[in-house]
């Protein structure tokens, strides 16, 4: 166990330069993402010269996730308060330049059907009467009219597991279906780690491994943020394996690629929806460092 | 484990903790049987006759503030270093359209990094970028100003970043994100710093004069 935990201490930052946005143009299933590394130097992995060979074998798994797009709906008491917000800021507010020309206008006009006007007297005679300001009001509300939003929440999405788009409101982590021992287990992506590479490589290997699926995804960090510990049953423990340690890291998902087939074996869950697909000891441990929020 | 930890770490020194750590087993000894407090230490409470003089003092266990001179605040805060646990100087940019938004964001950035004890050394604003767009009239080929966006831009400046608290903090950050504010988190660096001044052409010319 000492082995990659020194690997990992003597590894050098990797400093890196983010970049999110978002935005409701382009892809609509996740953001915008734009990130570069700045110097991915490596110092050359120093051979540990004791070595411990460890029972345990290591594996490093990936939890990735896509970011909620849209915001979510308010609830009840939520969307009474900005009601009433929303009437105390307008009561309190002044008025704007637009609409203290909408009232000169409008002066304007009442005063010029009077009997009494005289056009010598306009104190600023500006070529105001060319575009009334009331037209520029109609002309903004036809645009707005002309302007189709794309809708919010869509069922027929949401209640397809496989696709990155559903439920744009919450969070969604990716789990896949792999082969452990001798049976098909639902779990978040992992994969053996092999020797003179990182654990965070080797979650990077897991996420490239994944069938059919061209995820790029940015690493929060080198460092894990959680572990799971399987042992073997007692049959078939041997002296050199134990049982197994799978260290988890985050990633957030960047571009999902082209759309998966429907018969492929991962899908987006958000974590209320992980406890019907994961082990119970499973769920505990990759419960602690998912967020629901 | 530990021990392979200590070495590589970043030793963070804070006077608070080591004089609490000192002051403790001082004060479980009474000082009142040693009146020596010509050889006393600073932990140790200097009395003449009474035993419970300075009993209430408790302003020694504050570490020295050195105040920044007003004619310093404009110098540049030394960038600090990344190492291998922890990330320097970093530069954490919230800019969007909306004021409100953008500035509520900062604040919320700024008050976890508070609570997750993350010290912030600096939270500026850069100047407010106006663009105006133009369209294209339907009749004509004129164009004319169809609308005026403000883009406002804060930033916090956070000293120092432990990398087993980055993904937590990151993640947290990304997914209280705000529709409509863009997150950017770059390393601080003296370019950074210089961008925030304003340009000044008579000095620039001078220097062009005495160059040429």
């Amino acid at each position: 166990m000492a082995a990659p935990f020194r690997r990992m201490a003597s590894r050098p930052l990797l400093q890196f330069l983010s970049c999110f946005s978002r935005t409701a143009t382009g892809n609509t299933g996740f953001r915008q993402f734009s990130s570069t590394s700045l110097c991915r130097a490596t110092l050359p992995t120093d051979r540990v010269t004791e070595r411990a060979s460890s029972p345990w074998t290591l594996m490093a798994a990936v939890c990735l996730q896509r970011l909620p797009v849209i915001s979510a709906d308010d609830s009840p008491i939520e969307q009474q308060f900005r009601q009433l917000m929303q009437q105390m800021e307008l009561e309190k507010s002044l008025l704007s330049d637009h609409e203290i020309r909408l009232l000169e206008d409008a002066e304007r006009l009442s005063r010029k059907q009077s009997n009494s006007y005289d056009s010598d007297e306009e104190e600023d005679s500006r070529n105001q009467d060319i575009v009334l300001t009331q037209d520029l009001e109609d002309s903004w509300e036809q645009k707005l009219k002309s302007f189709e939003p794309a809708q919010r929440v869509r069922a027929d999405v949401d209640k397809d597991l496989t696709s990155v788009e559903r439920c744009l409101a919450d969070s969604l982590v990716l789990l896949a279906e792999q082969q452990v021992g001798s049976e098909k287990l639902w779990l978040l992506p992992h994969i053996q780690w092999q020797e003179g590479e990182t654990l965070r490589q080797t979650a990077e290997r897991a996420l490239a491994s994944l069938p059919a699926a061209g995820f790029k995804a940015t690493f929060l960090s080198n460092a894990p943020c959680g572990v799971y510990k399987y042992k073997l049953p007692k049959a078939a423990r041997t002296e050199s394996s134990v049982g197994t340690k799978v260290f988890f890291f985050k990633a957030i998902l960047s571009d999902s690629g082209p759309p998966a087939a429907p018969d492929s074996s991962f899908v987006w869950l958000k974590k209320s929806e992980l406890q019907q697909y994961l082990k119970p000891a499973y769920m505990t441990k990759v419960g602690r460092f998912i967020l629901d929020l | 484990m530990n021990s392979l930890f200590r070495k590589f770490q970043v030793p963070l020194i804070r006077q608070v903790f080591a004089l609490n750590q000192a002051l403790t087993p001082c004060r479980a000894t009474p000082s009142i049987q040693n009146p020596v407090w010509a050889t006393a230490s600073v932990n140790e409470r200097q009395h003449r006759d009474m035993p419970t003089h300075k009993i209430g003092s408790w302003r020694f266990l504050f570490r020295k503030r050195v105040h920044r001179k007003k004619k310093d605040r404009y110098k540049m805060r030394p960038v600090c270093p990344a190492s291998t646990t922890a990330y320097g100087t970093l530069n954490v940019m919230v800019s969007g359209h909306d004021m409100t938004v953008v500035e509520r964001y900062t604040e919320y950035i700024h008050n976890l990094c508070n609570r997750l004890s993350i010290r912030v050394s600096l939270c500026y604003a850069l100047p407010t970028k106006t663009t105006e767009i133009m369209l294209m009239q339907e009749q004509g080929t004129k164009m004319y100003v169809d609308s005026i966006l403000k883009t406002h831009e804060r930033v916090v400046q956070l000293r120092k970043l432990d990398t087993t608290l980055c993904p937590v903090f990151m993640e947290v950050i990304l997914k209280n994100q705000p529709e409509g504010v863009q997150l950017s988190v770059k390393e601080h660096t003296e370019a950074h710093y210089k961008a925030r001044f304003k340009a000044r052409p008579e000095l620039e010319e001078l220097m062009a004069k005495i160059n040429q």
